[in-house]
């Protein structure tokens, strides 16, 4: 295995007992038309574990999420979906995984209702030839009840605050009943309240529901407590690890620099934080 | 109002309206949410040049306005998503091409042809039964295609980034929505002409954005809108000799206003930006 730098751990050090690898990066690059997004990424994603990824604006987090999706192949090396090539990657693989994108600027006037959001959830589920029907309504109910935004079912999107408009992007995710969730910076522009309410939601989903979760948050402390192993990303995949290995200063200040602080409590501080 | 209504013609534009109205507002209601209002300009205007082009050759019009339209909504649809140039610079870039090539071609011409004019402003009143099937039939096929996929063209209104990432081949229905607006440009050229199919597809839909929190009663809301403020149209520019396009699109406008000014959503602003 080619390591990139000496300090990269080794991916299947950490021994977490989990079922079979879904998602699987070997050597691969992600080319975007002005250069590379992402280097020689070899990481595998096993069925029920909860990986968070880290790394700074830029680093190609969401560019590894879309890779997952199946909407970026790679420009060299190989990267297994479901066992499947991206090129072979069908509309059924992709309702299997379940997405919830970095926030963009929601048009707040865009007509749509929170329940009318979550039934899209459906559409790639059951696919082109049937309609959507009482089952599905139940379900998107379900997925509505189970981020705790059920009374808001007839309510306009465009309405409600950014937290519940996360936590309804969430449900549509569920709603298609997927084995993983990716969740892209799911509490940026959301009060710190709310972020955790959020990241408690995202716990019980992985503990109640082993669902597979990939997280993207440039926010360490966010994410540490929680997820069971990190991925340390700048374009290239730095390590991989526990919490425990990767919250290092010597592996932390390959990528952020060495500004940063790691207290005695875990906590990480990056001394040029920037919000996008 | 009843002996109007036994005229011929006036029923033929009567039906020929509101199957326009419903049509154009059908489409747009993908239109306006997808943001693609400079494509339907576009179309429109190239679809007029094949027209322009098929007078000058002695070739029948609406395959070769067909063989326009879809050609712009196809390049430009590539266009944007290639990312490459910024939708409205290449949309510009078409809209002023074909109308130099409509202009050139009538300008060809070795006689003054009022019947091109026609598709630029619209001849309801001269509506034959066989234009008014065709119209009929499209119109079903186009609305049909958007009734039963639906939610897939929904969800490419919402975020098509998205549809594709849960399993909607979200990219295939984003053609399939240029070919649709093509062949309803085309369709309704000859009935409004090119200059206010681009006013039906976008005014009720807007209007309809205007009233309402859900995307089902968008759809709802901007047919009826089109329906009636087409049919409207026809009878107050009979009624009072104006002409038709224009009676119905300033009838559509109003409604707009009075739709901004008493809308839920409060804002004294439109829905295209
Ligand atoms: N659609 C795109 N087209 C071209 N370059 C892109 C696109 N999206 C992201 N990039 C570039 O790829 C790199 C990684 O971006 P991204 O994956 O969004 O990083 P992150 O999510 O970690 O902030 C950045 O340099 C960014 O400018
Ligand atoms: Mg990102």
């Amino acid at each position: 295995m080619a390591h990139p730098h000496p300090a990269h751990t080794h991916p299947h050090h950490s021994d977490h007992q989990h079922g079979k690898p879904l998602i699987r990066f070997e050597h691969a690059s992600f080319l975007y038309p002005h250069g590379p997004a992402l280097e020689d990424i070899t990481l595998e994603i096993a069925d029920g574990e909860f990986l968070g990824i880290i790394g700074p604006n830029g680093s190609g987090k969401t560019t590894l999420l879309r890779a997952i999706l199946g909407l970026m192949p790679p420009s060299q090396g190989s990267l297994r979906i479901f066992d499947c090539a991206c090129q072979e990657l069908r509309c059924h693989h992709r309702a299997m995984i379940g997405y919830v994108p970095q926030k963009r600027s929601v048009d707040p006037y865009f007509p749509i209702t929170v329940h009318e959001a979550v039934m899209m959830g459906r559409a790639g589920v059951i696919g082109l030839w049937r309609r959507t029907g009482r089952q599905d309504r139940e379900i998107a109910h379900h997925a509505l009840e189970d981020v705790g935004m059920a009374e808001y079912e007839d309510h306009p999107l465009g309405a409600l605050s950014g937290g519940q408009q996360q936590r309804v992007f969430i449900a549509r995710a569920l709603a298609q009943h997927p084995q993983i969730l990716l969740l892209d910076e799911p509490t940026t522009g959301i009060d710190t309240t709310t972020q955790h309410t959020v990241m408690e939601l995202i716990q019980r989903l992985h503990e109640d529901l082993h669902l597979t979760i990939v997280l993207v948050s440039h926010d360490i402390n966010l994410i540490a407590p929680l997820a069971e192993r990190l991925a340390l990303l700048k374009t290239r995949l730095y390590a991989v690890g526990t919490a425990r290995e990767i919250l290092r200063k010597d592996i932390l200040a390959q990528v952020y620099g060495p500004q940063i602080l790691t207290t005695d409590q875990g906590h990480v501080i990056v001394a040029d934080h920037h919000h996008d | 109002m009843v002996d109007f209504l036994t005229l011929g013609f006036l029923q033929r534009a009567i039906v020929a309206a509101a199957l326009t109205g419903g049509l154009c507002s059908a489409i747009g209601v993908f239109v306006v949410l997808r943001g693609l209002a400079f494509i339907g300009a576009g179309t429109a205007h190239a679809a007029f040049a094949g027209v322009a082009l098929a007078y000058l050759i002695g070739a029948p019009p609406m395959p070769l306005a067909l063989v326009f339209g879809l050609g712009t909504a196809w390049i430009t649809g590539l266009l944007e998503e290639r990312g490459r140039m910024k939708l409205d610079v290449s949309i510009g870039i078409f809209y002023t091409a074909t109308m130099a090539l409509a202009i050139l071609f009538i300008g060809m011409m070795k006689t003054y042809n009022a019947e091109v004019y026609g598709y630029l402003f619209g001849s309801i009143l001269s509506v034959t039964s066989e234009e008014l099937q065709m119209t009929g039939a499209l119109a079903f096929l186009v609305v049909g295609l958007l009734g039963f996929f639906s939610k897939e063209f929904f969800f490419l209104a919402f975020d098509q980034e998205m549809a594709e990432a849960s399993g909607v081949p979200a990219r295939r229905f984003f053609f399939l929505l240029l070919t649709l607006i093509a062949i309803t440009v085309v369709v309704s050229l000859k009935i409004v002409g090119a200059i206010l199919v681009f006013a039906l597809l976008l005014i009720p839909p807007a209007t309809a954005y205007q009233l309402t929190s859900s995307l089902r009663r968008m759809m709802l809301y901007a047919v009826s809108i089109g329906v009636l403020v087409s049919i409207a149209g026809v009878l107050l520019s009979f009624q009072f000799d104006l002409p038709t396009g224009p009676a119905i699109v300033l009838l559509a406008t109003g409604v707009f206003f009075l739709a901004v000014a008493f809308s839920p959503k409060h804002r004294p602003k439109p829905a295209l930006s």
